[in-house]
């Protein structure tokens, strides 16, 4: 081994240091006894407990209902999302017409909208349309990202297919349904994975929206999460144990779809592996 | 291909002969999403310019009342506005370049990996899906001056044994690596991608030619990544003008008023003060902000003939 | 949660034997009816199945009796969700519940100045419920500590009362007794004063001892005192006893916009000489504080002083029982009124009580009632005293007069807030309690000043344009509240 290569795996060292610490740390104290973690000098032994975990699912901060509230609010407005997303991202990838750089243009900017801007109006329309404190306020206000994202990365996997497969299937005696359906919706299986998992991502870590919409029967885990900070102490324990339970799950499904995330993430100007 | 283009007619025509309610087929499939999405776009940017024309009243149910362009020449003469821009503007620059020097350097490590290049990725990307309201709390936790870990090794170092988060340089710093530590694994990610689409044989005749990996660098790699070194960018940047939580959940816009950018700014305005009608005049501001940006990101895409 | 009382322990306090099943001890017990079957327990029943939503800043007495609110569905029949905010968090999510008109949360945890003095309208009059002769009767309003009804119950209007108080968190001088008296000899000599806090001691005197304790303790603790001088609301109370010691105030009545509030404040005047003296001593303090002050609010100072890292520090009188819990500070720490300044001594009052949504229907405002009534009874501020999650700051006077309480003001105590009794006792006197305005402007107004006097501690500015900043920003905020208030 040259100098060169091991300066470059010290380098990438030094990164993965920097990277996972925090993660590790967060790790590790979540299942730290209480007294080990108001050491002020760093404790690395320690007997590890559950008691955080624990404290989190019982008695008057039980963070069961907040979990729920999070899976259908994410869950739903993923769904709803990605269906129709798919649908008019088919549908703007196959259409030719005049003024459809202006649309384009319409959905990516609602994408861009500074959440603390939108939360505004948004607030005054849901209170008109009673979606205050529901859980579908909240699946709706996630749709206003995530429906205009869902159609631009849909848009992106269904223009890199060539039209050719669904022409041919139609001069087969194919509806333009059933060629969509059976021909190009299967293709971009991996688009649509992708898709589903960001917009769950986007949602399920939203901060902003839950704190403004949500009622007593809808809050999130995010919020839980901001909650532990109380008037005379932060429970570190309990929150990094929070912190693990909102962060693992979506580090899991981010990495499944981690081949075609760069399409994703970039709204489809760039292509992956 | 004449039989293709035959196809392809018989295709168009087909669609055309099937419209129904004088709607294509593709226009029936876009339909339902842009109709949902106008709802939830155009409907709250009208609203938001009235209110931003308005003095909203706020108990027993939200009221407008005209107030011209009080809200507006308020908003042009407040320097404390013009403050949080300057500082935003700093914050982003901040975050986005080191987001960008050191997304792109890493890519370039991943690259040089022979093997476990997908392990170290996948290891590197895990705080990208992290909420970032747990990256301000953990951030909190990690620079606690009592029992912070972070605190702790500055101060055993030498380094620096003042609050991280308690006086204006450290705090801002503090913040812009907590966002950094989200989001450059994004950027890397990105460059790689555009790193791993390079044709082999350019940069093999190029060793044989002798040139060292600096020039080659320098000449051939960045100039053929530039194109996804721009998406990475302007991606980056989009996202960039979005999201304050990182800064709402560990010094809310303190110490001194040095992390208080035009988001916190907004926030602080509607939600603390409940000066809805002048928060509506700050947030449609930004929001002109992040469409020049979006604006540029399609232009860019157009340019290079990645827009689909 | 970390074991709370089980309910027959509650129950069992509540000493009134079979009584106690469906009544409050205390009902049993004021009326002389022990044992009969009384008429009010069916006024208890009357709104059973219904469901109520508790929003509260998550501070100790909500604590405890989220963790054991068993007692109350068997009283009256009524589940109760409870929603805990951090403080900032908690008067967002009250002030957009007004703004929705929807009243998702009946019971209020009304902070006085950011809640109750721009929404009060938005509460209900509880002399409605308390003169309703099917619900309730309250028990003894005149056991309210007087002074806590006005300041968290109260706005403007003397005839009306928007929120029963309910915890009564006071800003207190807290010291390491140990190092104290370990050091106390060689102190007096070197400073020539008697360190030992009384009710002589001075600010100066504070600032004296604090450096004292930096320069020659070293080994002991790291720092004399620490502030809780982050861009927070805590920086605001941190600063104001000493405002008002130093003979400042905000506004030239202060003691009555502070007590009543006021709709018509009048002009601020924040840029007296006496202000800028006290922020002058302020940044002097800051700056031999803790170096970590500058980050902290009330959470982090308390963190810090129970890690054994401060010899000193001013914080809410309800960090006893964290002090208590630390094996660093457990038994070690002493309690006093504030020091003195130029003018007087000045004890930040925080107090909060419990209101009840207007816009809810009315039977859930008449549950929402049973519950401000039951939650700030004598016998409910005793049980959250002995809680181990909670600790309670109680706001009725007989609670203090209990002989176990009374007890409890000596170590070792079963109910640790209760050791700081004497000294809050000494804050709450009338010429001692220090009560910040309570005016509709307040939460821009708070914001104001915590973040003129953030940019001093950094340097950015020096006292005196602090404090002209500080005035001129009042009077903007003032103004745009008006016109808001117009609106």
């Amino acid at each position: 081994m040259n100098g060169r290569k091991i300066g470059i795996r010290a380098l990438i060292a030094v990164v993965l240091l920097w990277t996972l610490v925090p993660l590790l740390w967060m790790l590790l104290s979540s299942f730290k006894p209480t007294s080990s973690l108001a050491a002020t000098t760093p404790e690395l032994t320690f007997t590890p407990t559950l008691e955080h975990y624990r404290a989190l699912f019982s008695g008057g901060n039980d963070i069961g209902g907040y979990a729920v509230n999070s899976i259908l609010s994410a869950g739903i407005s993923t769904l709803i999302a990605v269906a129709l997303g798919s649908l008019a991202g088919y549908g703007l990838a196959r259409s030719e017409f005049r003024g459809k750089d202006h649309v384009a243009f319409w959905i990516i900017s609602t994408r861009m909208a500074p959440i603390a801007a939108a939360v505004l109006p948004l607030f005054v329309i849901f209170r008109a349309t009673h979606l205050l404190g529901t859980t579908t306020g909240l699946i709706v206000a996630y749709l206003s990202f995530n429906l205009p994202f869902a159609i631009w990365i849909m848009n992106a996997f269904f223009a890199d297919l060539p039209p050719s497969l669904e022409e041919a299937a139609m001069v087969d005696g194919a509806t333009r349904w059933t060629a969509f359906r059976r021909i190009a919706l299967p293709l971009v299986l991996p688009g649509v994975a992708t898709t589903a998992i960001l917009c769950l991502v986007f949602s399920w870590n939203d901060y902003a929206f839950a704190s403004t919409f949500s009622g007593p029967d809808s809050q999130t885990l995010p919020m839980a999460a901001s909650q532990l900070v109380t008037q005379t102490e932060i429970d570190w324990g309990q929150l990094t144990a929070i912190g693990t339970i909102v962060v693992a799950p979506m580090i899991l499904v981010g990495l499944v779809v981690r081949k075609w995330l760069v399409t994703g993430l970039t709204l489809g100007a760039v292509t992956g592996e | 291909m004449a039989v293709a283009a035959e196809h392809r007619s018989q295709a168009r025509e087909r669609s055309r002969t099937r419209r129904r309610f004088g709607l294509s087929f593709e226009g029936r499939l876009m339909a339902p999403a842009l109709i949902i999405l106008a709802l939830l776009s155009l409907l709250p940017f009208l609203y938001i310019i009235a209110m931003s024309l308005s003095r909203v009243g706020l108990i027993g149910g939200i009221s407008l009342h005209w107030a011209g362009l009080d809200n507006w020449s308020r908003l042009f003469s407040d320097s404390s506005v013009g403050a949080a821009w300057v500082r935003s503007i700093v914050y982003f620059v901040a975050t986005v370049g080191l987001e960008m020097l050191l997304g792109i350097g890493i890519a370039l490590l991943i690259y040089e990996l022979a093997w476990g290049r997908n392990l170290v990725l996948s290891l590197l990307l895990m705080p990208m899906f992290m909420a970032p309201v747990i990256v301000g709390l953990l951030g909190r936790f990690l620079t606690d001056s009592t029992f912070g870990l972070y605190a702790w090794v500055l101060r055993e170092t030498g380094i620096y044994s003042g609050d991280i988060l308690g006086s204006t340089t450290s705090a801002f710093i503090a913040v812009t690596l907590m966002d950094v530590w989200e989001w450059t694994p994004l950027i890397a990610l990105i460059v790689l991608a555009g790193l791993a689409s390079l044709p082999g044989p350019v940069m093999e005749a190029a060793a044989i030619d002798g040139a060292g990996y600096w020039k080659r660098l320098r000449h051939i790699v960045l100039p053929m990544i530039a194109g996804v070194v721009v998406v990475a960018l302007l991606v980056r940047s989009m996202d960039a003008i979005r999201y304050f939580d990182i800064i709402y959940n560990t010094t809310n816009g303190g110490p001194a008023d040095a992390t208080k950018i035009v988001p916190i700014r907004l926030y602080e305005t509607a939600f603390r003060f409940f000066d809805l009608g002048y928060a509506a005049a700050i947030g449609l501001s930004l929001l002109a902000a992040s469409i020049l940006v979006a604006n540029l990101f399609l232009r860019t895409l157009k340019r290079q003939g990645l827009a689909r | 949660m970390r074991g709370g009382l089980t309910r027959r322990e509650v129950l069992a306090r509540a000493g009134a034997g079979a009584a106690a099943l469906t009544l409050p001890g205390w009902l049993a017990a004021c009326g002389g009816e022990t044992a009969q079957h009384h008429p009010d327990a069916d006024q208890w029943k009357q709104f059973a199945g219904t469901k109520l939503n508790f929003i509260s800043e998550n501070t100790a007495p909500t604590s405890a009796i989220a963790a054991n609110l068993e007692p109350f569905r068997k009283l009256t029949g009524i589940d109760v969700t409870i929603t805990q905010l951090e403080l900032s968090a908690l008067v967002q999510k009250v002030a957009l519940d007004f703004a929705s008109g929807l009243g998702s949360y009946q019971v209020i945890y009304a902070d006085p100045y950011q809640i109750l003095a721009p929404y009060h309208e938005a509460l209900a009059d509880l002399n409605t419920f308390m003169h309703d002769d099917n619900l309730p009767k309250l028990e003894d309003e005149g056991d309210f500590i007087p002074v806590q009804l006005d300041a968290a119950g109260r706005f403007v209007d003397k005839g009306k009362v928007y929120a029963l108080p309910y915890d009564a968190p006071t800003m207190i001088w807290q010291y390491r007794k140990d190092l104290f008296q370990k050091h106390g000899d060689r102190m007096k000599q070197d400073l020539g004063f008697d360190p030992m806090p009384s009710d002589s001691s001075t600010w100066e005197q504070f600032y004296k001892t604090s450096k004292w304790f930096r320069d020659n303790a070293r080994e002991d603790v790291p720092y004399g005192h620490g502030n809780q001088a982050k861009q927070h609301d805590s920086l605001m109370n941190d600063f104001s006893n000493l405002l008002w010691a130093y003979g400042g105030d905000y506004f030239r009545n202060g003691t009555a916009v502070g007590r009543m509030g006021s709709n018509d404040p009048g002009d601020p005047i924040l840029d007296s000489a006496e202000a800028v003296h006290a922020a002058d001593v302020y940044n002097r303090l800051v700056a031999i504080a803790h170096p970590g002050s500058r980050g902290w609010d009330w959470d982090g100072l308390g963190a810090a002083f129970s890690a054994g890292q401060l010899a000193m520090c001013v914080n809410w009188h309800e960090f006893a029982a964290a002090n208590e819990a630390s094996k660093a500070t457990k038994g070690k720490v002493g309690y006093a009124a504030l020091p003195r300044g130029p003018k007087r001594r000045a004890c930040m009052y925080g107090g909060t009580g419990l209101g009840i949504n207007a816009v809810a229907s009315e039977i859930e405002q008449k549950a929402a009632w049973l519950f401000v009534n039951w939650a700030t009874s004598k016998d409910v501020q005793l049980s959250n005293l002995k809680s181990d999650v909670g600790g309670g700051t109680p706001t009725r006077d007989s609670v203090y007069k209990l002989p176990q309480v009374q007890k409890a003001k000596h170590e070792p105590s079963s109910m640790p807030n209760i050791l700081t009794t004497d000294a809050v006792f000494e804050a709450w006197k009338p010429e001692n309690i220090g009560l910040r305005p309570k005016i509709a402007a307040w939460n821009e107004c708070d914001t104001v000043i915590f973040t003129q006097l953030s940019k001093m501690i950094a340097g950015q500015q020096p006292p005196d344009s602090c404090m002209s900043n500080t005035k001129d920003g009042f009077v903007q905020a003032i103004d745009n509240a008006e016109s808001l208030r117009r609106a």
